[in-house]
This record gives structure tokens, C-alpha cells and sequence, in this order.
């Protein structure tokens, strides 16, 4: 916890005496060197190097002292959480252990802790007033340490043992301690203090403050500054910490300032420190020598110097009078790019850092390439600033590096002798003005897409529903530019890889936007003047002809499998989205995606999946009511449209998946803005499904293998028929289950005013670009359904109808009425004949009643009961066959002639008693009577053994058996 | 009155009852429970009184079971049965339990549940039956009552439990030997007899007569229906025994197999001079699969063949009926 805790249990470790000396080391030497290094500037941020073992060794301190604390305000459950963390940090500093052996204190720690939790475990009363978190923490800690303990049973056993010389080292913890401590204790409770400190690093963010917290740090460990008030001690508790976090904390300069300037009435107190930390300075440097020394004898801690505290220097980052070129820039541009990446980097400084460079570089007019370069590693490192691939950037980061990737792009515009390219090898690099033409690492491309994606990452993780969102897509113009930048850029100097890429980018910005600006114009303004259409084309071209250069370009030069499926994709998409159906339908089937799709990665499937729905809306608005059910019918009939094109998480399988999986899942869905309305896509599948279910459930009401075209449009009308009370219908589905109701009585007015009014306009209709247009061809499709299933449902009680009649009833031209029937003719499904000269459709009244249809169904069902029983009666011959081959007398022999029977090859004689058996089914005497028919070559004595058998005697005789069996059979049959 | 004749007088010899005498007043309140309580597919049933004499069991009064309801879970039907008989004691009513009643409808009561339940009265009351009533027939215009007892054949099985094919097999118990009915007559004091004839004196024509209904096709279709179901059960029950057979057959096979490769080798080992194999038991090795059991088909096969009965008579008599309208209306032009 506290940089005291921390180092008192780091001398603890070493085994030599002089804890509070070496305390401060660590971090105490590297702020002098910067202290020296750094100019006067204060507010600069620090930044402490440390030896890998430095560091876990540190991290594993902080955790005991942690635990530590915990156990000393009995809380478990932190405990038990900082044990966990303890245990992980340890492994990962396995290598260290492995070389250096397991740190005393580590073992020290394990042992008290042990001992700590038994003592609690035996303290029954203790236990008791426990609250429930804890007094299960403190089970699970039990087990989970005494488990732990296993593997360093010697050395706690040897810890044990020699209590007296770690009691040595406790006293001079004490010691160590004890200064924090009464300053804590002085503060009051000590215990919320602590947490309190604990607390507060992560809520300050204050560099300035941490650096000459280490200060007092230091002059505390030289104990001769006891006068240091409250604030220096809580200050001085969270430098600890701070050394860790200050990863985390976006310190900038600025910050660090105010934060000075509030504590103004420190100041006073600080300036004296400083005074002293100079005058100290000295006394400090010899210490160093000194511990170093030490170390060397202690062997078990190593500094490393050499680490680059570079942030230290950076304001001034040139000695002065250095005389500034392409070499010394690079020097310490890759002096700053080495720090990248390490735990202790602050990656705010290291971005200002790059700045001030590029700032110096341009002072000095080093030329374009080198700025070049500067550019690339800043907006690198802005990428960089988040850790977390999971999480997205600030808005500022992501102003900032949108403001670089622009100024890259316009210093790359106006310089065409710069290449770049990520093969260029870092040593054949050029970068100083000369007549050759610069050189330079990195790709432009990565960067933008790396852009492209963040910018997705910002919206999935922005609330649609808020102003920020809006605020956020206003964005999409800025990257749309800087793709469109880069795609002219790489037009004239990229590979066709690269622009294959870029140009799949841009297609993702275009395929999902409906281009409004085309619709209008095709909608026939063509009427006005010349000169504005003109002007209109001048704007930008045609979404469709953009689309149209970019995929076929990819589909002649791409040879990654992944960008052509995306671009054929979103092709289909955009075509969809245009009510360019054959196009959109044609290029569907050609791809042949449909076959291997599943082999594609989820976001491309999820691309897929849109791209379905789009054509199946497409083919809905184009009246092609089949192909619109078959499009969609996969992705609603799984009942999770909403996973299925990546709009949202199920509820439901919440369950199923951890959290790992749902990170995933989160990161693959699409941006609010391009979803696809849910509520469109149900309504437009289940009304096409009603257009479809409807007149066929009229036509084949009796057809017992009637199958379901659509199970979720019939799950939505038994929904409906559930309802015990019926009220006008209110949401979507609804409304399409009255309408199917109505349609189902040939009612087309109530289905229209069903499927079409306010309701339903505003919530779907009016969804398309050409409403009115959709809901005329809606009206005809309901008319022309409404009149089959009429015609299906009500034929059986018209000897003949009028069409005349039909057309007005349907508000249908005759010549439609007229196809209509006469479509249903030839398919047979509708028996019945046109009478020219009348106009009249005359039926043939050859459908068969309910009744008969029963009989029929009846009938067959019989049947195939009659094809199972035969099926039984093949097999127990089988078995009995194969059971009599060995003895192939009498009983044979009947059985044979049996086979024929049922084969009715057999004999005259045998097939007739067969069947005077099964037409009576009555007793004892026909049944022996038939036995006596079929078994005419057997003796009399089996016919007597069969008797015997009737009247209940078991013989083991086969022959018996079969005529056991055969007369029961024979009766069921 | 459905007075029937014992079709197979041979089968109920040993059977303690060969006629039922009902009194007219059961019939009345059957019919009345049934209106007051059962519509629809919902049934009815209730507890007959009365005694044996001789070999004629006579049924003098009974009363209706209360209908279930979710809420009174712990309502005691025994307990309920105890103390009617008993008041009816009381009153000085027979209170001898000798069967019970059940409505139907369509004519589907075969089931497993009136089997348990009849089994359970013939077992405890030797002498008890079961009345079926039929509304819808009834409806029609004609009285359908009818008195059903399990044969001792399936009594013996019932007691063993024991439903596999060859239980019923050595049982020699088929679906048309399950039940037994018996036949009843209606009897009535003179009394009321008397009270009938002027009754019927002073009623004028009745104006409607369910009796001659033309209509058809409604029962049929409902008939047919529930015929269906059954059929379609019974395939479902044979593709189940059909696969258990051949699932066995197979199953010998392999045994047969391995009972002859253990010989073999024994042989071999033998003219070896090795010791023979253990002898393993085949039967752990082999495990038989379960046998479905075959009461069920037994039964459906008795519903099946009452529906077809049902439609049957139902026909047969409808074509009487149409040809009589033929004829009077042949008379009318």
C-alpha cells in the first residue's frame, strides 16, 4: 500500500541490517539522477526505472502489505482477494524465483498468514460476530492457503524454526512502520485511514505530487524529519502506489500544475523540502555509493541504471547548443519509441513527447521525411494509449489522432517523393532532404483502418438513443474523407493489395447508405431544370457507380478470399437496398455464397445475414412475395434475428456463455446506425408468410400431410387464437393476425384495413423509400390472395359464380379475375371450368365432403396400420423360420405353406382356410378348424399337441409353440 | 331400452351376475347427473346401491361422485362414499355398493383408467359392474345404457400385473374377451307403470323426434375422428412392438453366434488340452430388451372395435331412416 509498507518488507527481505537506508533506493535514486538530469522544471512527470525484479518484487510487497492491513482489520474478504492477486503475481514472477529463490518475506507472509487464519478459525466467538462475506472468505482463505502452503513446506518449517532471526527483521519493520503508523494513528482511526490512502492514488492523479512524495519519502527514511505533518503522510502512502499507477494516471502537465496551484499552502512546506532535498543531495549520492555497495554484497538486489527514464527529459530535450539534425532526432526518437509498450510508460507524455519532436524537427526544417516518420510513431502511440483492446478511445484521443491522420495525409499529398511502405527495412530508411526521394517505414493504410475500427469500437459503445451518438456519426463524414484521401492516394502509389483493401474500406462506408440523392432524381425530378441536374451529378457520383467501380476492381484483383466475399456482399446489399432486385439476385446466386458461407468467419456470416434480409425486403417491395419468404425465412425462423445480424445480445443466453464470450460477441455487433429495423424484417415475413399460408391452408384443409410453410407465422396465429379476450389489435403482430383471420374468410377490405392503416404506416410502411409505391403493390397482393382463398374455401357450396361478380367482390379487373382462375384451373386446384360466353366459372362440385375426406384419411391410415402389422408378422416368422431350420419336419413344412398363405401364392386350399380364419374371428372351434385346413400334411398328433397347448399346456415342442402363437396372431389380425 | 343378449354365452358361466334388474329411478338420476354436470368430452360418474339376488344383480339407487376441483385438493372420496352409504342407511335405502357409472362420450370409455378402476371394485366386490351411459345416443332419441365386467380371464391378469405378450398369450385374452356385458332390464313399480300409461295417455304428439334426425354427417366426422386417433395410436403401439421384436431377434442372433464361437473354441481347446472356458451367464451378457407392454394395444384394439360398433349401428340405422324418408316422400310427390 504505502511506499513504507513496501519498502519495509523489502528490507525485511534482504537480509541485511540496514532496511531504512536501502528503502528509499529504488525509487530514491532514479529521482535524484532526474532530478539532476531535469531542469528545474518541477511539473515535469516522472518516471522510475526499475530492474524486472525490482518491480514484481515490489508489486509482491505492496500485495503483503495489503494483506497485511487486511488482516489486521480482520477483513477476509480482502484478504482473500489480495491473496489471489498475491498468488498470481508471484507466478508471474516465477522466472525471477526460479533464480533468485523464493523471497523470505513471501515465505514469512504465508507462514503468519496461516497461523493468523487458524488462530481466527479457533476463535469460535470471534467467528460468530462475523459477517457472513467474511466468515466465508475467511473458509475459503483457510483451504486455499493450507493447499498453497504444501509447496513451501520446508521453508516455512525453516521460517519457523528460526523465528528469532525474522523477528530481527520484524523489529526493524516495526520500526519502519512505525513512523506511517503513529503518522496514521495521529490522523485517528487508523484503520480507515489507511483505506482511505488506499483509496486515494487512484483518485489523484497527480504526478507532482507523487515526486516529491518521494521526496518525503526519502527524507522520512532518513529519519531525521519528523516534523513532516498529516499531509506528507497520506501523500507519502500513496506514492507507493503511485510508482504503479502512474501508468494509468493521464497526467499531463497541465494537471500537475493546478494541482500545485491548489496546494498552494503547501508550498511553503514544499519549498523548505527542497531546500533540504538539495542540500541533501550529496549526503544522497554518497548513500548511493554506499547501498550500492551494499547490494553488491547482498547480491539478491541488482539496480539497473540504464533504463531510459526519458520522460524526465523531454521538455528540454536537446542539451542546449546540440546542434540539431536528421541523426540526433532519430537517436532520440527511438530512445522514446523503446519505452513504448513497457508497464511504466506513461503514454500521455510519451505523445507529448512525440509532439514536442515533431515540434523541434519542423523548427529546424529537418525536412518532411523525418516529420513523416514522427507522425506515423504519434499516431501509433495514440492507438497505443488504450491497453485494453476491448475498450474505446476518448473522444479527444480520437479528435487528436483524426487531426493527425489528417496532416499525415496532407504532408503525404504535397510531397510525392515520400514513400512509405511497411517492407521498408528501418535502416534503409532516408530521411534527410536530399534529391532522393525520402523513405520512410510504416503503412498509412494499417493506420487508417486501425482508425476506421476505432471508430466503430466508439460507436458500439456509445448509447444510440443519446445526443453524443449523433454527435459521434457526425465523425462518419471525417473518416469517409480521410479513406477517401488515402484510397486517391494509394490509387497512384499503392499495390493493388493495398488498394484492394482500401477500397473494401470504403465500400463498408457506402453499401449500408441509401443514396437518396439518386432516388430523387430517378424519381422522376427530371422535370426541372437541366442546368440543377447538372449540378446534382457534379456533387458526387452515384453511390451505385462508386460501388459498382470498387467491387469489380476487387473482384478482378483481390486474391484474399475474405475482402471479395465482404465486397460481393456488401455489392448485393446496396443493389438490395436500391430495389435493385435481379441485379441483387443474380450476383447472389453467381457468388454461390449460400453453399460455403458457414465456413466464413462471424462478422462475415453476420455480413451475410444482412445481406439476406436486405434482398428478402428487396424482393417484398418488389411484389416477389415467395422469394421474400425464402430470404428471410432462415434468419426468422430461428427466432434470433436480433443475434443473428449482430443488433444486440440475447437475454436468454446470458447463461450459456461466459463472460469471455460475450466480449466477443459484443465487439461483432454492427453500429446502431447501420442496423436493420427488426420490426420491418418480422412484419415484412410474416405478412409475405400470410400472403402465402392463407390460400394454401384453404386449399388443402383436408390434406392430412399438409405442411407448415411457415412455423413462426402459425405460431403467431395460435398466439392469437389464445387470447381469451380479443381487442382491437394493437402491435405489429397483431395486426397481421387479425388480417390473416380476415384474409382467411376472403374478407380483403378488413385484411387491408388490418395490414394498412395509421398503425402500422408509421410503424413499418413508412419505413421505405417508396411507401406508397409498397403498399399499392400490397393492396393487390391481398386482393388477389383473398380471392383464392374465397374461391378454395367457398367453391363447395357454388355450382357456378359469376366473374363479374368475383371482380367487384375484389375490386379486380376482370382480365386479372380471369388469370386468376384460371391459374388455379390448370394447377387442378381448383375443380372447376370457364363458361365463355357467361363469364361464369361453373364447379364441378367433384371435391369430396368432409366426410368422405375422413373416410379417405381413415382409410389410409388403416392401410398403412395393416403394412406395420404385416411387418410384425414377416418378423416373427423370420425368427421362428431361422429358429426351425434345424428341424425341418412337419413343422417346416407348415410353416412354409403358412408363408405362402400370407404371399397368397400358396395353395388353393391353404389360402382359403387363411382366410375363413381371418374373416372369423370368432372362436376356439373356426380357429381349430382352420388348423385343421392349413396343416394338412401335418399328423394328427401335432394337431393334438396344439390342442393341448390351447388349454394352457407349455410344451416345449416348437411345432406347438407356432400354433400357440399362430392363433393368437391370427385373432389380432 | 338396450336390452342386449349375451353375445358369447359360453364366457360368463362362472360369473356371479347374468342379468342386471335397474330401477328406473337410477336411470333418471344418471341421466340428470349427466345434464346438471357433464358437458362436452367431460365424463361423469357415480356410485351404484344395490344387491344380489341370485344370480340377478339388482341396482335400487346411486349417487353421483362431486365433480373435482383444483381447490379442494384434499377432498377424501372414500371418505365421502363412507358417509353417503351411510346416511342413506339412515334412510332405510339400500346401501349394498355393487359397481358404478360413467358417462361417455362417443362411446370411448375402453381405457386404462376404467380398466384399474373396474378391476379394483370386481376385485374387492365380486358382484360389481359398470354402467356406461351415453348421452349423445341418448340425445338421439334412444336410450344407451349399458353394464360391463371384466372377464376372469383378465381379472387373473389384472391380478398378476402381468401384460406381456405372453401373459396374454397363455391368458389367451383377446380385445374381444375383456369384457363381458351384461344384460339389463329396466324394471319399474307398478306404480309408476301406471302413472306412465296415463301420462302417456293425456301427453300430446311429442313435436320433436330426435329419433327419425336425418342428420348424419357431424356424428359421423366425430366418430370417424376419434376412430382415427385410435388408429393412429395402434400403428404407433405395432412400429413400437415391431422394433422391440426385431430388436430381440437380433439380439438372439448375436447370442446364438456367440454361444457357438464359445463351443467352438472350447473344442479347439479342448484337442489343445487347455481347460474349457468358464461358462459365462449369458443372460448378464444379453440383456433382453423391455418388452412394451401390450395392454395398452389390447385396449385400444377394444375401443376400436366399440367405435366401429358405434358406427355400425349408426349407419344401419340411418339407412333405415333414409329410405323410410325416401318412401314417405315418394308418397308425398
Amino acid at each position: 500500500m504505502s511506499r513504507f509498507f513496501a519498502t519495509g518488507s523489502d528490507s525485511e527481505s534482504e537480509e541485511s541490517s540496514s532496511a531504512e537506508e536501502i528503502t528509499p533506493k529504488a525509487t530514491g535514486t532514479a529521482f535524484n539522477k532526474q532530478n539532476l538530469l531535469l531542469s528545474d522544471d518541477e511539473e515535469d512527470t516522472k518516471r522510475v526505472v526499475r530492474s524486472a525484479k525490482d518491480k514484481r518484487f515490489e508489486e509482491l510487497t505492496n500485495l503483503i502489505k495489503t494483506i497485511r492491513n487486511a488482516m489486521k482489520i480482520r477483513d477476509m474478504a480482502k484478504c482473500l482477494e489480495e491473496f489471489e492477486q498475491l498468488c498470481r503475481a508471484f507466478l508471474k514472477s516465477k522466472a525471477i524465483v526460479d533464480k533468485e529463490g523464493v523471497p523470505p518475506f513471501y515465505i514469512r507472509l504465508l507462514a503468519d498468514l496461516e497461523d493468523y487464519l487458524n488462530q481466527l478459525w479457533e476463535d469460535k466467538e470471534g467467528k460468530k460476530k462475523m459477517n457472513k462475506n467474511n466468515a466465508k472468505a475467511l473458509s475459503t482463505l483457510r483451504q486455499k492457503i493450507r493447499k498453497y502452503n504444501r509447496d513451501f513446506e520446508t521453508e516455512i518449517a525453516n521460517y519457523k524454526e528460526n523465528p528469532e532471526q525474522s523477528a530481527e527483521e520484524e523489529e526493524e519493520k516495526e520500526e519502519a512502520e512505525s513512523g506511517s503508523y503513529s503518522e496514521s494513528e495521529d490522523e485517528g482511526e487508523g484503520v480507515t485511514a489507511k483505506s482511505f490512502m488506499k483509496k486515494k492514488p487512484a483518485a489523484e492523479p497527480a504526478p507532482e505530487a507523487s515526486k516529491f512524495l518521494k521526496g518525503a519519502a526519502d527524507d522520512e527514511s532518513e529519519s531525521d524529519d519528523d516534523d513532516d505533518d498529516e499531509i506528507w503522510g497520506s501523500d507519502s502512502t500513496d506514492s507507493g502506489s503511485e510508482s504503479e499507477d502512474n501508468e494509468g494516471n493521464a497526467a499531463s502537465l497541465a494537471l500537475a500544475f493546478l494541482k500545485k496551484a491548489q496546494d498552494g499552502d503547501r508550498q511553503g512546506d514544499r519549498k523548505k523540502e527542497e531546500r533540504k532535498r538539495r542540500s541533501k543531495r550529496k549526503e544522497r549520492a554518497e548513500e548511493e555509493a554506499e547501498e550500492e555497495g551494499l547490494e553488491q554484497e547482498g547480491g539478491e538486489w541488482e539496480k539497473v541504471k540504464g533504463g531510459v527514464p526519458l520522460v524526465k527529459e523531454k521538455p528540454k530535450m536537446f542539451a542546449k547548443g546540440t546542434e540539431i539534425n536528421i541523426p540526433v532526432v532519430v537517436k532520440k526518437l527511438n530512445e522514446i519509441l523503446q519505452a513504448r509498450g513497457k508497464k511504466g510508460t506513461d503514454r500521455a507524455a510519451q505523445i507529448e513527447l512525440f509532439h514536442a519532436l515533431a515540434a523541434i524537427s519542423e523548427e529546424n526544417n529537418l525536412g518532411q521525411g523525418i516529420l513523416v516518420k514522427i507522425k506515423f510513431n504519434i499516431i501509433a502511440s495514440l492507438y497505443d494509449y488504450n491497453p485494453n483492446l476491448a475498450t474505446f478511445m476518448k473522444p479527444e484521443m480520437w479528435k487528436k489522432c483524426l487531426d493527425c491522420i489528417d496532416e499525415l495525409l496532407d504532408i503525404l499529398f504535397e510531397n510525392s517523393n515520400i514513400f512509405i511502405g511497411e517492407n521498408i527495412a528501418e535502416d534503409s530508411e532516408s530521411l534527410a532532404v536530399s534529391d532522393q526521394p525520402f523513405r520512410v517505414r510504416g503503412c498509412i493504410l494499417t493506420l487508417v483502418e486501425r482508425m476506421d475500427e476505432e471508430f466503430t469500437k466508439i460507436m458500439q459503445n456509445t448509447d444510440p438513443h443519446s445526443q453524443e451518438y449523433v454527435d459521434n456519426l457526425k465523425d462518419e463524414g471525417r473518416v469517409c474523407n480521410i479513406i477517401d484521401r488515402l484510397l486517391q492516394y494509394l490509387e497512384n502509389k499503392g499495390s493493388t493489395e493495398e488498394v484492394c483493401r482500401v477500397y473494401l474500406r470504403r465500400i463498408m462506408h457506402t453499401y449500408y447508405k441509401f443514396d437518396y440523392k439518386t432516388h430523387r432524381r430517378c424519381m422522376g425530378i427530371q422535370g426541372e431544370s437541366k442546368s440543377e441536374q447538372d449540378q446534382e451529378e457534379s456533387e458526387g457520383e452515384d453511390s451505385a457507380i462508386i460501388m459498382d467501380r470498387l467491387c469489380k476492381f476487387i473482384y478482378a484483383k483481390d486474391r484474399t478470399d475474405r475482402i471479395r466475399t465482404c465486397a460481393i456482399l456488401c455489392h448485393i446489399y446496396h443493389h438490395a437496398l436500391h430495389s435493385r432486385w435481379y441485379q441483387a439476385r443474380d450476383l447472389m446466386l453467381m457468388s454461390h455464397l449460400q453453399d460455403n458461407i458457414q465456413h466464413a468467419d462471424p462478422p462475415v456470416q453476420i455480413l451475410y445475414n444482412r445481406t439476406m434480409v436486405q434482398l428478402g425486403i428487396c424482393a417484398f417491395r418488389q411484389g416477389m412475395i415467395k422469394d421474400a419468404h425464402n430470404a428471410l425465412l432462415d434468419i426468422q425462423s430461428s427466432g434470433r434475428a436480433k443475434e443473428l445480424l449482430g443488433q444486440g445480445l440475447l437475454m436468454r443466453n446470458m447463461q450459456e456463455r461466459n463472460a469471455e464470450q460475450e466480449k466477443i460477441e459484443k465487439r461483432r455487433q454492427v453500429p446502431f446506425h447501420m442496423h436493420i429495423n427488426l420490426e420491418l424484417l418480422e412484419c415484412v415475413y410474416l405478412v409475405s408468410a400470410m400472403l402465402l399460408e392463407i390460400p394454401y391452408m384453404a386449399a388443402h384443409e383436408f390434406d392430412a400431410r399438409r405442411r407448415m410453410i411457415s412455423k413462426q407465422f402459425h405460431h403467431q396465429l395460435r398466439v392469437g387464437e389464445r387470447q381469451p379476450l380479443l381487442g382491437p389489435p394493437e402491435s405489429m403482430r397483431e395486426h397481421v393476425v387479425a388480417a390473416s383471420k380476415a384474409m382467411k374468410m376472403g374478407d380483403w377490405r378488413t385484411c387491408h384495413s388490418f395490414i394498412i392503416n395509421e398503425k402500422m404506416n408509421s410503424k413499418v410502411w413508412d419505413l421505405f423509400p417508396e411507401a406508397q409505391r409498397v403498399r399499392e403493390m400490397l393492396v393487390r397482393k391481398i386482393q388477389e390472395e383473398s380471392l383464392r382463398t374465397y374461391l378454395f374455401t367457398y367453391s363447395s357450396v357454388y355450382d357456378s359464380i359469376s366473374m363479374e361478380t368475383l371482380a367487384e367482390m375484389f375490386q379486380l379487373e376482370l382480365p386479372t379475375v380471369h388469370s386468376i382462375i384460371s391459374k388455379m384451373i390448370i394447377n387442378e386446384e381448383l375443380m372447376a371450368s370457364l363458361d365463355q360466353p357467361t363469364q361464369t366459372v361453373v364447379m364441378h362440385r367433384t371435391e369430396p365432403t368432409s366426410l368422405q375426406n375422413m373416410a379417405l384419411q381413415l382409410a389410409e391410415k388403416l392401410g398403412g396400420l395393416v403394412e406395420n402389422n404385416e411387418r410384425v408378422f414377416d418378423l416373427k416368422q423370420g425368427v421362428y423360420g431361422s429358429y426351425f431350420n434345424r428341424d425341418q419336419k412337419g413343422g417346416y413344412q407348415q410353416k412354409q405353406g403358412y408363408q405362402r398363405d400370407s404371399d397368397q401364392r400358396g395353395g388353393y386350399q391353404q389360402r382359403q382356410g387363411y382366410q375363413r380364419d381371418s374373416d372369423q374371428r370368432g372362436g376356439y372351434q373356426q380357429r381349430q378348424g382352420y388348423q385343421r385346413d392349413s396343416d394338412q400334411r401335418g399328423g394328427y398328433q401335432q394337431r393334438q399337441g396344439y390342442q393341448r397347448d390351447q388349454k394352457g399346456g407349455y410344451q416345449q415342442k416348437q411345432g406347438y409353440q407356432r400354433g400357440g402363437y399362430r392363433s393368437q396372431n391370427q385373432s389380432s389380425y | 331400452m338396450a336390452l342386449r343378449r349375451e353375445p358369447a354365452s359360453g364366457n360368463s358361466l362362472d360369473s356371479p351376475v347374468k342379468q342386471i334388474q335397474i330401477e328406473g329411478l337410477v336411470v333418471m338420476k344418471i341421466i340428470k347427473h349427466y345434464q346438471e354436470e357433464g358437458q362436452g368430452s367431460e365424463v361423469v360418474q357415480g356410485v351404484l346401491l344395490g344387491l344380489v339376488v341370485e344370480d340377478r344383480l339388482e341396482i335400487t339407487n346411486c349417487f353421483p361422485f362431486p365433480q373435482h376441483t383444483e381447490d379442494d385438493a384434499d377432498f377424501d372420496e372414500v371418505q365421502y362414499q363412507m358417509e353417503m352409504m351411510r346416511s342413506l342407511r339412515h334412510v332405510n335405502i339400500d346401501h349394498l355398493h355393487v359397481g358404478w357409472y360413467q358417462s361417455t362420450f362417443y362411446g370411448s370409455f375402453v381405457s386404462r383408467a376404467l380398466l384399474d378402476s373396474q378391476f379394483s371394485y370386481q376385485h374387492a366386490i365380486e358382484e360389481s359392474v359398470v354402467l356406461i351411459y351415453d348421452p349423445i345416443k341418448t340425445a338421439q332419441g334412444s336410450l344407451s345404457l349399458k353394464a360391463y365386467r371384466l372377464t376372469p380371464k383378465l381379472m387373473e391378469i389384472c391380478k398378476e400385473k402381468d401384460f406381456s405378450t405372453e401373459g396374454l398369450k397363455k391368458a389367451s385374452v383377446g380385445y374381444e374377451n375383456m369384457f363381458e356385458e351384461v344384460p339389463i332390464v329396466i324394471r319399474n313399480s307398478h306404480l309408476i307403470n301406471v302413472l306412465l300409461w296415463e301420462l302417456e295417455d293425456k301427453s300430446t304428439v311429442a313435436d320433436k323426434h330426435e329419433l327419425l334426425s336425418l342428420s348424419s354427417s357431424s356424428h359421423l366426422e366425430k366418430c370417424l375422428q376419434m376412430l382415427m386417433d385410435r388408429v393412429d395410436e395402434m400403428s404407433q403401439d405395432i412400429v413400437k412392438y415391431n422394433n422391440y421384436s426385431r430388436s430381440l431377434s437380433k439380439q438372439q442372433q448375436q447370442k446364438h453366434q456367440y454361444v457357438q464361437r464359445r463351443q467352438q473354441e472350447n473344442a479347439q481347446r479342448q484337442s489343445r488340452g487347455e481347460p474349457p472356458l468358464p461358462e459365462e451367464d449369458l443372460t448378464k451378457l444379453f440383456k433382453p430388451p423391455q418388452a412394451p407392454p401390450r395392454m395398452d394395444s389390447l385396449l385400444i384394439a377394444g375401443q376400436i372395435n366399440t367405435y366401429s360398433q358405434t358406427v355400425k349401428e349408426f349407419t344401419s340405422q340411418n339407412l333405415g331412416k333414409l329410405f323410410m324418408a325416401e318412401a314417405l316422400q315418394g308418397q308425398g310427390s
